[in-house]
């Protein structure tokens, strides 16, 4: 806040001389947050000037430092309609609504403030970073130039223009500012990281540019006068500029850097597409050079493992016995999943399993020899054993995979990934109590192991026991806070979240679920709004390449795998509900679990607590109370703690429908979202966009279930509606449908076609089923229809199996008890369809440990621990 | 495993990695000023599919209470998952990291804080990277335990 010429004696802005010097020693005391102080002197002024807006405002703006919010806010209002032309009182107003994270708000109460100080540096500068928030460019551009030409000599000034112009699609003008602001510099800086950060983003600018000689020129020049320091950096730009210009320098360079770090993949892309090779093609060339490069870096993986991908036949078969050996003899834990991803071609499957099964055989100790005289190492054997059963358990053969671990159990029972491996291999049988209960037998045999400690909890909460999990996740989080959930939703947990909001889901517990996945999208948005104050920091760091880098996640923050999975989990609810609204009301009561409740009380008497505290705090008269500022960020209430509000909220798809809206552009590729975007637009009314979203999935997969019983749902929609879809949206709507299902075939031939089409398939029996549904057919027919399902030509997962048996259950069939009969003898592991009375003893053992249910084990917390913990032994 | 400088997009990664590894956590906010600050010094390790699995987050202090302490690197927390271990990554990510500090910052030394109790990650630092106990501080986790400050010299680097 600055304050500038005296206003005239008639104008409400006048001040006479004394409070006209309190007033600038109030805007000193604000700089310096001397909160109790300024709130005095502000007091003083208003005795004399009761309606002076600048001190109203500035008054509401101490208070809402002090936490008086609500109170300060509304002297904020009261300051600006008492002086609508002063600069202050927009600023102030701006401040309070960034506070709120109202960023195109306060953006607009700043550009009223510059309308009556122009040339006011601190405004001009929160200007720009809203503009950046707000990805505002052109107007960036222009702020960003009158910073400059207010203050030419400030470097980051120069800078920040360049970044404006780029951000704004104007390289070549960022290249001029740049090369105009080194002209000024006198002395360039040696050895300076600032200088050699803002060079190695021209040299960016430059390459976008596609500019490469110039480019290069400048990064040898300045590598050579030691003005760029990293060498890391010179080292890839290099290896890249030279390769895009086709120089022969480029293998070198390559080279080199292979050789500052061999275990990084892309340097080896980058030497084989310089020597035009890639890493799919002309393998016997690649494989050659591979081979030197695991020659000259024996210790390095990558050339052995790269090896792997691209030989075959007898060739593979030599590497890869070679590679399997050393890794089992070294004990390499994440062997399996390493080449796993090879799996894709079944003769290397193939191969890796015989190479695997001999080694066992041959490293099997012989009963009939004594111990002491074995020819191999025992540990070898064992880590076959674990290999081959995560091979095994991976093809769905999970029986051997289970024998296998016991044999390797046997033989060291204190080997936590073995019980790892056993609770992933039941999972994925559907076994989930025999899973987490070998889960917490891994944890324990290592109690520090943070991992461990939440892989377990994870696996109790697939097991639907949310209660004891949060126990577990205990162990790690702070004892102060209300509940271990709370802590780790405070530390952005988005693991946590998920898992949680899932197992809610799973329960019917629908509120809470929702609650979950609410807030994994408070942790994006706050990610988003993290960036705000790094517009103004990285530009004084001079850290520009890696500043834009972090706007460009930051635009791209929705693509992340959470987020995508807990806004379709969030929509389906919405929609679920919003189609039948009974199982939100029958869901609410009873929702929570006894922790839960626990810890609601706790955070409800903490939350009182600290309410009263800071109503006492406010009736002891603040002023001369607390100089504690409590910042302008509105902290974060939360009102419906039990998603109740939010389950019943009247406007459910239009939550759906945000929550979904950032995918459009961000997850293009993945068919759930668009799945998900057609059930919310279409119950919007949004013809159109259902329409699209349609396009989009059968663009990915035509055939798949979930888009069939959509397209099928679409032509009854149509076809059902009292008054046809208004233009344009309506033919649009309906072209669209006829391309994917035409106007001469019934819906329900088009359903039986896809059956026989599919006819092997669980998910497209599920699926004609659905859609059988969705035009009105009998529950006998449905039930005919999925216990198809059960002859032995159907490929069915327990994953579907879970579908089916949930769909049978909405449509309150009476042969839910004959299907889950058969699942049951069918998932021979799976106790995910056993009675409820089998169910509860299940639950009662799988909470109780091999520890304390066999005399004979000895596998405390404080066993010794055979794989204990080491980073990088066999360095 | 693929070992590379840590970018932008990393910072997710890396933070939900430190979640399910270690007891002490950041907020995003904290992954973000370090990726910016120091952009040069962070490393990640990712599995086939392009999952952080390991990371080194590092920076260097430039002034200490000590204004006359020399220029050092200071790792703030590194981890890999259980499941990779043995594959001598974390070794390897503090190697990139400290030729950084080294080359870059002229840094002398490097720090770093272990529980007093963490054989495993002690036997690293002190047999395989070769750092030596400076100090102990007491009581320096929340959950009351001491920690090692250790230290590298860089007095053969330039």
């Amino acid at each position: 806040m600055s304050k500038k010429a005296v206003a005239p004696k008639e104008s409400n802005r006048y001040l006479s001389s004394k409070e006209s010097t309190l007033f600038k020693e109030l805007l000193s005391l604000y700089e310096a947050k001397q909160l109790k102080k300024g709130l005095k002197t502000a007091d003083q002024i208003l005795k004399k000037h009761p309606e002076h807006g600048e001190t109203l405002c500035m008054k509401g703006l101490v208070l809402v430092h002090m936490g008086r919010r609500e109170e300060g806010v509304e002297l904020v209002r009261k300051g600006i309609r008492m002086d609508l032309t002063s600069h202050i009182v927009w600023h102030v107003f701006g401040l309070i609504q960034k506070g709120e994270k109202k960023y195109e708000d306060a953006l607009k109460s700043y550009t009223q403030a510059l309308r009556f100080d122009k040339d006011n540096m601190n405004l001009l500068r929160d200007v720009a970073q809203l503009q950046t928030q707000l990805r505002v460019y052109d107007g960036l551009v222009e702020t960003r130039h009158t910073l400059l030409r207010l203050r030419p000599t400030a470097r980051q000034n120069w800078i920040a223009l360049a970044v404006a112009y780029h951000l704004s699609g104007h390289l070549a003008e960022a290249k001029k500012v740049l090369a105009e602001y080194e002209k000024t510099l006198k002395n360039v800086p040696h050895y300076d990281v600032e200088h050699s950060e803002t060079l190695l983003y021209h040299v960016r600018v430059l390459e976008e540019l596609e500019q490469h000689s110039e480019a290069l020129a400048l990064l040898d020049v300045s590598a050579k006068d030691r003005t760029i320091v990293d060498k890391t950096a010179i080292m890839e730009i290099r290896a890249r500029l030279l390769l895009k210009l086709k120089s022969d320098e480029a293998e070198h360079a390559w080279k080199v850097l292979v050789e500052h770090n061999p275990e990084c993949y892309d340097y080896y892309k980058g030497y084989m597409l310089n020597q035009g090779l890639s890493l799919d093609e002309n393998p016997a060339e690649a494989l050659a050079i591979l081979h030197e490069f695991s020659i000259q870096f024996p210790k390095a993986n990558v050339p052995r493992r790269l090896s792997l991908s691209l030989a075959s036949g007898e060739e593979f078969q030599t590497l890869a016995q070679a590679y399997l050996l050393s890794g089992l003899t070294k004990g390499i834990p994440s062997l399996f999943v390493d080449v796993k991803s090879l799996y894709t071609d079944t003769t290397k499957l193939k191969s890796l399993q015989d190479i695997a099964e001999s080694i066992r055989k041959d490293t099997t100790p012989d009963p009939s020899v004594a111990s002491s005289s074995v020819s191999t190492e025992p540990t070898t054997y064992l880590w076959v054993l674990y290999f081959l059963a995560q091979h095994y358990s991976y093809l769905s053969e999970y029986l051997k995979a289970l024998e296998l671990l016991e044999l390797a159990i046997a033989h060291t029972p204190t080997l936590p990934e073995l019980y790892t491996c056993k609770a992933r291999t039941l999972k994925r049988a559907g076994d989930f109590f025999g899973a987490s209960r070998a889960m917490e037998d891994a944890r324990l045999l290592d109690g520090q192991d943070r991992f461990l400690n939440t892989k377990s909890a994870k696996y109790r909460m697939r097991a639907g026991f949310i209660d004891e999990a949060s126990a577990l996740l205990g162990l790690f989080t702070k004892k102060d806070a209300p509940s271990p959930g709370a802590d780790l939703e405070e530390m952005q947990s988005l693991f946590y979240l998920l898992e949680e909001g899932d197992a809610h889901r799973r329960a019917g517990r629908l509120n809470l679920a929702l609650k979950k996945y609410a807030a994994v999208q408070r942790v994006f948005d706050d990610y988003e709004d993290d960036q705000y104050d790094f517009h103004g920091y990285s530009l004084r760091k001079f850290t520009i390449n890696i500043y834009l880098n972090v706007l460009n996640w930051e635009d791209h923050l929705r693509s992340h795998p959470s987020y995508i999975k807990a806004a379709i989990a969030a929509s389906r609810i919405f929609v679920n509900v919003f189609d039948n609204p009974k199982i939100a009301s029958g869901n609410i009561d009873g929702g929570a679990t006894d922790a839960e409740k626990k810890a609601k009380k706790k955070a409800k008497k903490a939350q009182k607590e600290k309410e009263d505290a800071a109503k006492k705090a406010a009736s002891a008269t603040a002023p001369t109370s607390t100089n504690e500022d409590k910042g302008l960020d509105v902290p974060y209430k939360d009102d419906d703690p039990d998603g109740i509000k939010l389950l019943s909220s009247p406007e459910l798809l239009e939550l759906a429908a945000k929550l979904l809206q950032p995918l459009t552009t961000l997850a293009q590729s993945n068919i759930e979202v668009w799945i998900a975007i057609y059930d919310v637009a279409i119950r919007r009314d949004k013809h159109l966009q259902a329409a699209q979203a349609l396009t989009h999935a059968r663009t990915l997969d035509p055939e798949y279930p979930d888009l069939h019983v959509r397209v099928v749902h679409a032509r009854h929609f149509v076809s059902t509606l009292p008054e046809p879809i208004p233009s344009p949206s309506g033919p649009v709507f309906i072209e669209t449908i006829q391309k994917m299902l035409p106007e001469e075939v019934s819906p329900e031939t088009f359903n039986s076609q896809y059956l026989q089409n599919h006819s092997t398939s669980g998910k497209a029996i599920l699926a004609t089923a659905q859609a059988s549904c969705a035009l009105g057919a009998s529950l006998q027919e449905m039930e005919d229809l999925i216990f198809t399902v059960l002859r032995d030509e159907v490929q069915l997962d327990i994953k579907t199996a879970l579908e089916i048996s949930s769909f049978l259950k909405e449509l309150k069939s009476s042969r839910l008890d004959e299907l889950h009969q058969a699942f049951d003898v069918r998932f021979t592991v799976s106790t995910a369809f056993k009675t409820s009375d089998e169910l509860t003893k299940l639950r009662e053992w799988a909470l109780t440990t091999k520890a304390n249910d066999s005399k004979s084990s000895d596998n405390g917390v404080d066993a010794p621990v055979e794989n204990e913990a080491e980073l990088g032994k066999d360095a | 495993m693929n070992i590379r400088l840590a970018k932008a997009e990393d910072v997710v990664g890396m933070q939900q990695a430190n979640l399910v590894n270690l007891p002490e956590n950041y907020h995003i906010r904290l992954w973000i000023y370090h990726i910016i600050t120091w952009p040069q010094l962070s490393y990640v390790a990712e599995d086939p599919k392009g999952r952080i699995i390991g990371y080194v987050l590092a920076k260097i202090d430039e002034e200490s209470e000590d204004k006359t302490a020399d220029i050092h690197g200071h790792i703030n927390s590194i981890s890999v998952m259980r499941s990779y271990r043995r594959l001598g990554l974390a070794k390897k990510l503090m190697l990139l990291s400290q030729d950084a500090m080294a080359s870059i910052y002229k840094a002398k030394y490097v720090s770093l804080h272990v529980r007093e109790t963490n054989k495993a990650a002690l036997g690293l630092y002190r047999d395989t990277l070769g750092f030596k106990v400076a100090d102990t501080e007491k009581e320096y986790y929340a959950d009351g335990e001491n920690a090692y400050m250790m230290r590298f010299n860089f007095e053969n680097e330039s």
